[in-house]
């Protein structure tokens, strides 16, 4: 997964694009579940963003990759 | 030749000025210089300009118990000090010593003025602004989603910016941020120039950056004119990133405020509208997750029921669906007794028929059989050759053999003929 190239513009459309989808399409559990997982990792990614240095930052997305 | 000295001539020309001169008057001028010597006097030199041409010059003191008062109120007012190419109205008595010549001293200065004069002077610069239609270009820019990675210029050393990088390094959301400073000069004359040479070498590395803050902060009322200049206004204005101003200041907004995405009072306000800018963002991302969350516990709660719902419904149906089949195969039980009896008995009726039928028609079939026996064997005593004998016939045989026509038989051949008691056997004569 290409993490690294992800701006918090992107991670937020596609939080958004999933909330859309499971709204209006009513996903069965197993697109749910994948859904669910992706959007984890969003937060996730965001929040590490967020909050830790650049150091720390490269080192949380090399142990996504 | 009739002479005066210096001094008689001098007495003349102080005369004549008292003579002819009003007590005070109210003068339009710019200050030229300013200094203040150690005894708290003010001596100032006062100017009128033409297109930047010196027109008049007059030498001017402001006494220090004077000075002391009015540098006050018109710093309060007007929310400056004092200073060189500032214009302002003053009431002035014309004094004129024999030894110091001609001076103006400053009894009073009207603030309104100053404070008009600038407002003009930024309605001028604003118009300029409007005219190169670069106003609302800095405040066009989006701001970025997510503000961390900060260019300040400000004084290293001053109070506001300490504050404000104190504030964002230990904000209670941990946000991080990446603050890159460049130093300026933040007041007097040469502020303008260094400010706008910080922001050029901010520019050269403008990719590093979300927005561009500048702030200056601490003490109290302070020189703001390099924040009311046409050069500096137009360089934030066209920034190609977001500026936000904090610069400090109770008074109106200075033209950099106006032109600036954004503008707030302090540098600490600065600090706090970016915190406020990640925890926004955040905080929208917990929601969409949130509502992620309440949707799948929304999804499977709802498919619980539904399956609870279907359980149930599905042993009702099963239930009642076996009893139905229970009661239906009862009354095929009973169906199936009840007219088992009635076929048996007419069954039985149809067996007991039969036999009997059997019994008559085999009974009339033997006795008809043996009629046609008797017949048949009168019939064959009728055909049997001895009884033919009998009757007086004779069989004739030749060679052991049948006779059937006298053509076969010929003179002088030995026939044998049977008659029922006995042979004979006899030659051909003719």
């Amino acid at each position: 997964m290409a993490e690294k190239k992800l701006s918090y513009q992107k991670a937020l459309d596609e939080l958004e694009s999933i909330v859309k989808r499971i709204e209006q399409n009513e996903p069965d559990v197993d697109e749910l579940n994948d859904l669910v997982v992706r959007a984890v990792e969003l937060v996730k990614y965001c929040k590490t963003k967020l909050k830790t240095t650049e150091e720390k930052l490269k080192n949380n997305l090399e142990e996504l990759d | 030749m009739e002479h005066l000295s210096l001094y008689d001539l001098n007495i003349v020309i102080k005369d004549c000025l008292k003579d002819n001169l009003k007590d005070s008057y109210w003068v339009v001028a710019e200050i030229g210089e300013l200094r203040i010597n150690q005894k708290g006097h003010c001596y100032l030199e006062l100017v009128e300009k033409v297109d930047d041409q010196i027109i008049a010059k007059n030498k001017a003191t402001i006494w220090s118990y004077t000075y002391r008062n009015l540098s006050g109120w018109f710093e309060s007012l007007t929310g400056q000090k004092l200073q060189p190419g500032l214009k302002i109205l003053s009431n002035v008595v014309v004094s004129y010593h024999e030894v110091f010549g001609l001076s103006l001293n400053i009894k009073d200065i009207d603030a309104n003025y100053t404070i008009g004069e600038r407002a003009r002077k930024r309605l001028e610069i604003l118009k300029k602004l409007e005219e190169d239609g670069v106003v609302e270009m800095n405040k066009n820019l989006p701001l970025p989603f997510v503000p961390q990675r900060i260019a300040v210029i400000a004084s290293s050393t001053s109070a506001g910016y300490l504050d404000f990088i104190d504030q964002l390094e230990h904000n209670v959301s941990n946000y991080r941020f990446v603050i890159t400073h460049y130093q300026a000069i933040m007041q007097g004359d040469e502020a303008e120039g260094s400010i706008i040479q910080a922001m050029l070498d901010v520019n050269s590395e403008i990719e590093n950056y979300d927005l561009l803050v500048i702030i200056r902060g601490g003490g109290a009322t302070l020189d703001l004119e390099c924040f009311d200049t046409y050069g500096l206004a137009n360089h934030v204005a066209q920034f190609p990133i977001p500026v936000i101003t904090g610069i400090g200041h109770e008074r109106d907004e200075t033209i950099t405020d106006l032109v600036a995405n954004t503008s707030l009072k302090t540098p600490t306000a600065v600090a706090e509208f970016l915190i406020t800018g990640c925890r926004d963002f955040e905080e929208h991302i917990d929601n969409l997750y949130a509502s992620i969350v309440d949707y799948v516990i929304h999804a499977f709660k709802e498919r619980k029921s539904l399956l609870e719902y279907l359980t149930k419904h599905l042993k009702y149906i099963l239930e009642n669906s076996i009893k139905e089949k229970v009661t239906y195969l009862n009354v095929l039980e009973n169906n199936v007794k009840n007219s088992a009896k009635g076929r048996k008995q007419i069954l039985e009726t149809v067996l007991t028929n039969y036999i009997k039928a059997i019994r008559l028609n085999t009974t009339q079939y033997l006795s008809l059989k043996r009629k046609d026996l008797e017949g048949l064997a009168r019939n064959i005593e009728l055909v049997d050759p001895k009884t033919v004998l009998k009757r007086g016939y004779s069989i004739t045989r030749m060679n052991n053999k049948i006779v059937k026509s006298a053509g076969d038989l010929h003179e002088g051949e030995i026939i044998e003929s049977e008659f029922v008691n006995g042979k004979v056997k006899s030659k051909i004569f003719k």
